[in-house]
């Protein structure tokens, strides 16, 4: 019998960064075959490609042992070929009942009148084919989140889908709600359909899962049987083997708290948040996607209002209420999506490192002169490539932007910083400048840097001191010298 | 190499990016547009290329240029405001009622500019604080505002204005430049420095480019977009003062259809439909385009039913034209 679905040495880059490296992937029917890896190891860029949000570089796709011919592969043949994906955000209409969600696409009825009668039958149908009791006529806006999950799942089989893909379904349900998922997934998987699985929560995976493909750096580094599988491995698997951190030049860091965080909460995000940053160090911070590192940050720099907790500057407790204020306390933020942002995009690129210099300012009216010196001056220091100052930051590459984000700080002599996600999609060589800027940046002993990232290896060479988050909780620190990259994934997935 | 001989160089690579960045701005081939329409329509009538035509252009062009200027702020900022040509007529009216009550000249401008702010001002809240998208804000207010000019002088025209207020509409320095095109070349060199050198200018344009990174970088937006909302309000309102003194009547129904008008001049300047990027002069030019165009049809006996066909193309055709420039 043929494979339900085989992905044969799928290959895809982005700007020339290799995502996808020869992965083979195997399916079979009525099987939940779990892929992990860490955050950026091509699992999303993998799917979809399957689910035709992406097109492939080269490599082949069979479905039940027929070549699928990927030139006019898209997201509508991947319906039609019975592929289907469960997103997070939901493809359901909050405003329709459920059962005219489930007609959706296709209304039942005779010269454009639609036949309320059998929306109402194909609904019941549909729900009692999953054993799924779920009112038909409710509006999809009052259901929760594992209802509308699982009504989504139900609408796919409803459309005849052979190959279910569910990118983390867990996330945000509770654990009542994780039951009766699970307990639909061995209802569909006796129907043949196979099921693919994307999760980090490895505890789950023991109870749901049939195999594991481990995905690392673009390549698959191993498929096994969840049967007798030993967690450590998979962890291994997915860290690869310990390499060398590069040596640090040792720096002096300042025994005086300089910025301190206590018990900061803000519900559904994070809870009990506290630390201290002191001068001169460059505090790392890492965790999953859904950790709430994000969610942190932005609550640091005034975004996000929190609810309880305090925040001090030098002692003295400040009240950051919006993004002005953290400015106005010397505090900078680069957040993890510089062009949506960080950047005014289709301004040059000395507007944009004068930007938050010129909103300190006091003076109302401001000299051109003395502007272009002082953009000259970081573009020159920090060595940021452009045909001149004036060109549109948009035609600059992402290391060269995430340049122009510090020079923005930096122009405006800010003395505490929070890097989310710095290198996100930056390529190797411009990394190590982001690296150099920041050593820089912490080296003469006055400033400090909050260092955020969910890679490991970059976390464990950076950083001082390591914060670990996981599900809104700061749960363990480590000391980057002594610890090892298995170790931080295994307190990033929450392990014991 | 020496020193000097670099220096030279980069001084000459400097000049070309200047050219050609000149080269791809519209505002250029606008300009250029502009100076062959006027020796078109010369041809076609000799009265049009008279000393008197020209300064009856930049006449014409004033009110106009003055409402583009104004909308400008808005336009660079990423907003649009569709309310200019009632407020317009509102604080026509509102200037009206301040000189009958009154009579004197500059209490009168000075009420028809607070109307002018102080509706720019309820714009500006609206999108602030209610959250509306500028277009629809505007709008609303596009109707209120005319509305108000009706009730304030019960649909009357305001007659009578004394000859030191119509001076600003109709009078000549030195007897042959009109005073509203000194009002132009005076307010459009300060806004031009404005946008330039000063931090409210910088930041309009940075809300127009990215207005959740301009609120990253520390900048409270909500007083720049309201005082954006007020500049053009109270251009609207200068305008309005020098069409009533040209006319030497204050009308509830005047400024109709001027939003289509000014909005059409920035974006024939090569403003940019999604904020960040234009140049004031631009507009100013666009204005002229504009102006001329109505000049021209005038000339040649078009009717002013056609007019309105044409201003209707020239918005669509600059926009589609910066569109195409911008998928380059």
């Amino acid at each position: 019998m043929p494979d339900l679905l085989y992905m044969e040495k799928i290959n895809k880059s982005f700007f020339g960064v290799k995502v996808l490296n020869d992965v083979s992937f195997r399916l079979q029917k009525g099987e939940v075959h779990v892929i992990l890896g860490e955050n950026g190891a091509g699992k999303s860029t993998l799917i979809k490609i399957l689910s035709g949000a992406y097109t492939l570089d080269t490599g082949k796709i069979f479905i039940e042992g027929k070549e699928i011919n990927m030139g006019s592969y898209g997201p509508e043949v991947a319906a039609q070929l019975g592929v289907s994906t469960i997103y997070q955000n939901f493809h359901l209409v909050p405003h329709l009942t459920v059962a005219e969600n489930i007609s959706l696409s296709n209304f039942p009825g005779k010269r454009g009148f639609i036949s309320w009668k059998t929306v109402g039958q194909k609904a019941k149908t549909v729900l009692d084919d999953i054993h799924f009791s779920l009112d038909p006529n409710l509006p999809v806006k009052k259901l929760s989140v594992s209802q509308k999950q699982m009504l989504e799942i139900a609408i796919a089989l409803s459309k005849n889908a052979r190959i279910i893909i569910m990118d983390e379904p867990t996330a945000a349900i509770s654990k009542r709600e994780v039951e009766t998922l699970f307990q639909l997934i061995e209802e569909i998987k006796k129907k043949g359909v196979g099921i693919i699985y994307i999760s980090h929560k490895l505890e789950e995976i023991r109870i749901i899962g049939d195999t594991i493909t481990v995905l690392r750096d673009g390549r698959d580094v191993g498929t096994l049987s969840v049967q007798n599988v030993d967690l450590n491995e998979v962890v291994n698997l997915m860290i690869g083997k310990e390499v060398k951190s590069t040596p640090r030049t040792l720096r002096t860091i300042g025994e005086e708290p300089f910025f301190q965080c206590d018990t900061l909460s803000i519900s559904g995000s994070f809870h009990n948040i506290s630390f201290t940053v002191h001068k001169g160090e460059i505090l790392g911070l890492t965790g999953l996607v859904g950790s709430g590192k994000t969610e942190l940050a932005r609550a640091i720099f005034g975004i996000d209002r929190f609810l309880s907790g305090e925040i001090s500057l030098n002692h003295q407790s400040v009240h950051i209420v919006n993004p002005k204020k953290a400015v106005q306390y010397g505090i900078g933020y680069l957040p993890e999506d510089r062009d949506v942002s960080g950047l005014c995009l289709n301004m040059p690129v000395k507007d944009n490192i004068t930007l938050v210099f010129l909103a300190k300012l006091k003076s109302l009216i401001f000299s051109t002169m003395k502007e272009r010196k002082q953009a000259n001056q970081y573009i020159g220091n920090l060595k940021i490539k452009v045909t001149d100052m004036s060109q549109q930051v948009k035609y600059l590459s992402g290391g060269n932007k995430q340049k122009v984000i510090f020079a923005k700080w930096l122009a405006a002599h800010c003395q505490f910083l929070v890097l989310d996600e710095p290198t996100i999609g930056i390529d190797v060589g411009a990394r190590e400048e982001i690296y150099n800027l920041i050593y820089d940046f912490v080296k003469t002993g006055h400033n400090a840097v909050l260092f955020i990232s969910s890679d490991i290896p970059e976390i464990l060479t950076i950083s001082d001191r390591i914060l670990v988050m996981s599900r809104g909780q700061i749960v363990s620190e480590l000391d980057p010298h002594l610890t090892t990259k298995q170790e931080v994934m295994t307190r990033c997935l929450n392990l014991k | 190499m020496s020193e000097q001989e670099t220096e030279g160089r980069k001084k000459t690579g400097h000049v070309l990016s200047i050219i050609q960045n000149l080269y791809r701005q519209q505002s250029l081939s606008m300009l250029f547009i502009l100076i062959i329409m006027w020796f078109v329509l010369a041809f076609l009538s000799p009265y049009f290329f008279t000393i008197n035509n020209i300064f009856e252009i930049t006449l014409q062009s004033a009110v106009i240029a003055l409402i583009a200027a104004g909308e400008s702020f808005v336009i660079f900022s990423g907003g649009i405001d569709l309310s200019v040509g009632s407020v317009f007529a509102f604080a026509a009216i509102v200037g009206g009622l301040a000189l009958q009550s009154t009579g004197s000249i500059f209490l009168t401008i000075v009420a028809a500019i607070l109307a002018g702010l102080f509706a720019g001002f309820c714009n500006g809240l609206a999108i602030i604080k209610l959250k509306i998208p500028p277009f629809v804000a505007t709008l609303g207010m596009m109707g209120i505002a005319r509305g108000l000019a009706l009730i304030l002088c019960n649909g009357v025209p305001i007659y009578g204005l004394p000859a030191g207020y119509t001076w600003i509409g109709q009078g000549r320095v030195a007897g042959i430049v009109p005073v509203p095109t000194l009002i132009v070349i005076f307010f459009f060199t300060i806004m031009f420095f404005v946008l330039r050198n000063t931090r409210f200018g910088r930041f309009t344009y940075a809300i127009g480019s990215n207005t959740e990174a301009t609120r990253l970088s520390g900048i409270n937006i909500s007083s720049v977009i309201l005082g954006i909302y007020m500049i053009s309000g109270a251009f609207a309102s200068i305008a309005a003062v020098i069409e009533s003194a040209r006319l030497g009547t204050m009308q509830p129904a005047a400024g109709n259809g001027y939003e289509l008008l000014a909005i059409g001049s920035v974006f024939i300047g090569g403003a940019s439909i999604f904020g960040g990027e234009g140049n004031i002069f631009a507009s100013l030019i666009g204005a002229l385009l504009v102006t001329t165009i109505r000049n021209g049809l005038n000339i040649l006996g078009v009717s002013a039913f056609y007019q309105y066909v044409v201003n209707g193309l020239i918005i669509i055709f600059a926009v589609a034209a910066d569109q195409i420039r911008r998928s380059k």
